[in-house]
């Protein structure tokens, strides 16, 4: 699969012109993710203009207002935190498996951390948000390892349809497992249901300090993976010679982007297809160096989710649909233009 | 590729020359090739239905006593009795018993076509896509009928697969996450529709995205046996087409089937089938997946397997249904979950199998 985007060596493209290219490109993002922001603060059931908005941030708005606002800045603030986490992953795991198809929701992460936390709410007796988060991650980590190992085992050639099959399954009987119990406990029901569906609205500030610790570790591990992952993409033998230990490069990148889907997943919920579609606009635009991929994953990420969430919030005013509705609909066609791209698999 | 001078020359219309066994004789003009082995298998896989059958009926707090049972079903109910066999449990277990059998049939004339176990109508998207398209008839459109919902969905589901594949139905990689891909979309899509009209009702989402046989009325099982009127003469005439089909498309074409047209046909009959199994009991999931595959390895034969698929369909969906209406701790839980917590192991199963075999 990878053959198609040949890694640049690292060095290479550093001319000017490059340069100025990316740093065009690097505050087109920036400027991206600043307006997905706003539109996120300013949209509701009632629009709130943006001078408004200002003036609360500069401290003298008029009271009414501040509480919306106050009211909206969590949702935000968790988008961002979330879209980062998914992002982050999505490009990790495409780069490790080169797998354009890999995705924490397709690889049964979200599955594993919501039945995860199901269990916890019903039997455990788990109740605030905040947490939720321990019970999410040890599920998603469970789920990540299993599709892992059924996936890949005895696989001679990477396995890529073998691993997302084995998440459609795992996600299937998880998915079961989470109906069946919520439907037979209507408490349980209640107090997860906008969880399970994902959502951004409804949560407060102290989901978003209860996860903050385990995205910044997961972002802590794949920063630094960067430069790993571009001679990984050369192949094992070629990043071995260039002093990579390409074993190592793929325990620790899923490693982080197990811990990113479940911290994302603990706060907002099981969202597909972000973690699938950013990676691939951000290849098209930043080309294959995974430094960069990875800080435009970081911008992009975000964008994407607060503007679906905002979309959510439009299409069906005054009500809401939850976010991970509109994400689907946004990312399957991702995932449609990638099937097309797919080399001879059989 | 067609061989223009064998397909001059016919083969011999009743040579069955992969065949072992008797034949079904019917008068003097009709004979059918049938293994023994396939008849013994049908006449137990009857028999167990209807065991599921009588089960439905008579177990639990409403059940009609096993006494009372034939009286009731054959001559006429009374009480208490009309009233679960009329309303509350014969219309849902007909229902259920004719969309087993059609989702059944869909899977083993799809399965057919694209020579793989995956390639079946609940993995790559059809069964959510007529889904979607009944959800939109039934909660946007009032008053429309739900199976052209249904139909228009799958049919949508279907060329959007095709499309997106870039070779067809040919790649079964490409045409599996294809359909996943679908799926997804369609389910997001008919949460949406959900959302927007039935808010607050978390029942008619699950039933809508899971499928239920919870509350059907006597229209439902009218509808899906009117389906199976139609499309079960059409799908046996293509079965044999079929068959040779199995053996390659080449070797088919020299004995008169030409491919590409019974191919076609069979998507549209399973696309019809699927359709109308979801328009009266929504997307329940893997029971075309599974029900082939049973009938396939019950019989230890090759070949689609039709009559046997449709049979084992519906005893699955009985059996589900049984269970989603017995089962102590989980009350009344939609039919479609237990289909997809047990079809989604099955499909576990069979997955490694074929990984095990190379096939995939």
């Amino acid at each position: 699969m990878a053959t198609t985007t040949v890694a640049r060596p690292s060095g290479a493209g550093t001319s000017r012109a490059g340069t100025a290219r990316r740093v065009s490109a690097l505050l087109a993002g920036v400027a991206v993710l600043a307006l997905a922001m706003a539109a996120s603060v300013m949209f509701g059931s009632r629009t709130t203009p943006l001078g408004d908005v200002l003036d609360v941030l500069a401290g003298h708005g008029d009271p009414y207002v501040t509480s919306v606002i106050e009211s909206r800045y969590p949702r935000t603030v968790l988008g961002v935190l979330a879209g980062v986490c998914l992002a982050v992953a999505g490009t990790l795991m495409q780069g490790i498996s080169r797998n354009p198809l890999a995705d924490p929701g397709m690889l049964g992460i979200n599955a594993g951390a919501s039945a995860s936390v199901v269990t916890a709410t019903a039997f455990l007796g788990a109740t605030s948000g905040a947490e939720t988060v321990w019970w999410a991650l040890p599920g998603a980590i469970l789920a990540g390892v299993a599709v892992y190992a059924i996936g890949a085992a005895g696989s001679r050639s990477g396995g890529l349809v073998r691993l997302v099959l084995a998440g459609a399954v795992l996600s299937a009987v998880l998915y079961a497992y989470i109906q069946a119990v919520t439907l037979s406990l209507p408490k349980v029901f209640d107090s997860y249901r906008y969880w399970v569906v994902g959502a951004l609205a409804g949560r407060d500030m102290e989901v978003f300090w209860a996860v903050l610790p385990f995205a910044v570790a997961g972002l802590l591990v794949a920063l630094p993976l960067a430069p790993g992952l571009n001679s990984l993409a050369l192949g094992d033998e070629s990043a071995s010679s260039l002093g990579a230990n390409p074993a190592v490069i793929r325990a620790a990148g899923l490693l982080s982007a197990t811990v990113l889907s479940a911290a994302a997943t603990a706060a907002v919920g099981p969202i597909a297809f972000v973690g699938l579609a950013v990676p691939h606009v951000v290849r098209a635009v930043v080309g294959v160096d995974f430094r960069l991929q990875l800080v435009f994953s970081a911008l992009l990420g975000p964008a994407l989710l607060l503007l679906a969430d905002v979309v959510g919030r439009l299409v069906l005013r005054p009500q809401e649909l939850m976010v991970g509705v509109v994400t689907a609909f946004l990312g399957a066609p991702a995932l449609l233009y990638a099937v097309r791209r797919m080399k001879g698999t059989s | 590729m067609t061989t223009p001078q064998l397909r001059d020359h016919p083969a011999p219309a009743p040579a069955a020359p992969v065949r072992t066994g008797g034949h079904l004789r019917i008068g003097s003009a009709l004979a059918l090739p049938v293994r023994r082995i396939s008849v013994v298998v049908a006449l137990v896989l009857l028999v167990l239905t209807v065991l599921g059958a009588v089960a439905t009926l008579s177990l639990g707090r409403l059940g009609i006593p096993l006494d009372e049972l034939p009286g009731a079903v054959f001559g006429s109910a009374e009480g208490k009795n009309r009233f679960v066999l009329g309303r509350l449990r014969g219309p849902r277990l007909v229902t259920g018993i004719g969309a087993g059998a059609a989702l059944g049939l869909s899977g083993a004339l799809f399965q057919s076509v694209t020579r793989n176990p995956l390639g079946s109508p609940d993995v790559i998207g059809l069964a959510s896509g007529a889904g979607a398209g009944a959800a939109f008839f039934a909660l946007f459109l009032p008053g429309s009928p739900v199976w052209l919902g249904a139909l228009l969905g799958a049919a949508l589901a279907m060329a959007v697969v095709y499309v997106s594949t870039g070779t067809g139905f040919r790649n079964p990689g490409r045409l599996v996450v294809a359909g996943i891909g679908v799926a997804a979309l369609a389910t997001a899509f008919t949460q949406y529709v959900v959302y927007a009209v039935e808010r607050d009702n978390a029942t008619a989402l699950t039933a809508y995205i899971n499928g239920s046989l919870a509350a059907r009325s006597w229209d439902h099982a009218v509808t899906i046996g009117l389906v199976l009127l139609v499309a079960a003469p059409l799908t046996a005439l293509v079965s044999r087409r079929l068959e040779m089909g199995e053996m390659g498309d080449e070797l088919a074409a020299g004995l008169g089937a030409e491919p590409r047209s019974t191919k076609t046909w069979a998507v549209l009959l399973s696309i019809v089938l699927s359709a109308g199994a979801v328009s009266v009991a929504g997307p329940i999931a893997f029971i075309s997946l599974t029900a082939p595959q049973i009938a396939r390895r019950l019989t230890r034969g090759t070949g689609p397997h039709l009559f046997l698929s449709a049979l084992t369909g519906a005893l699955l969906l009985v059996l589900a249904d049984l269970a989603a209406q017995q089962v102590p701790w989980f009350d009344n839980l939609p039919v479609g979950i237990y289909t997809m917590a047990i079809g989604g192991l099955y499909l576990g199963y069979l997955l490694t199998r074929e990984w095990r075999k190379g096939n995939l």
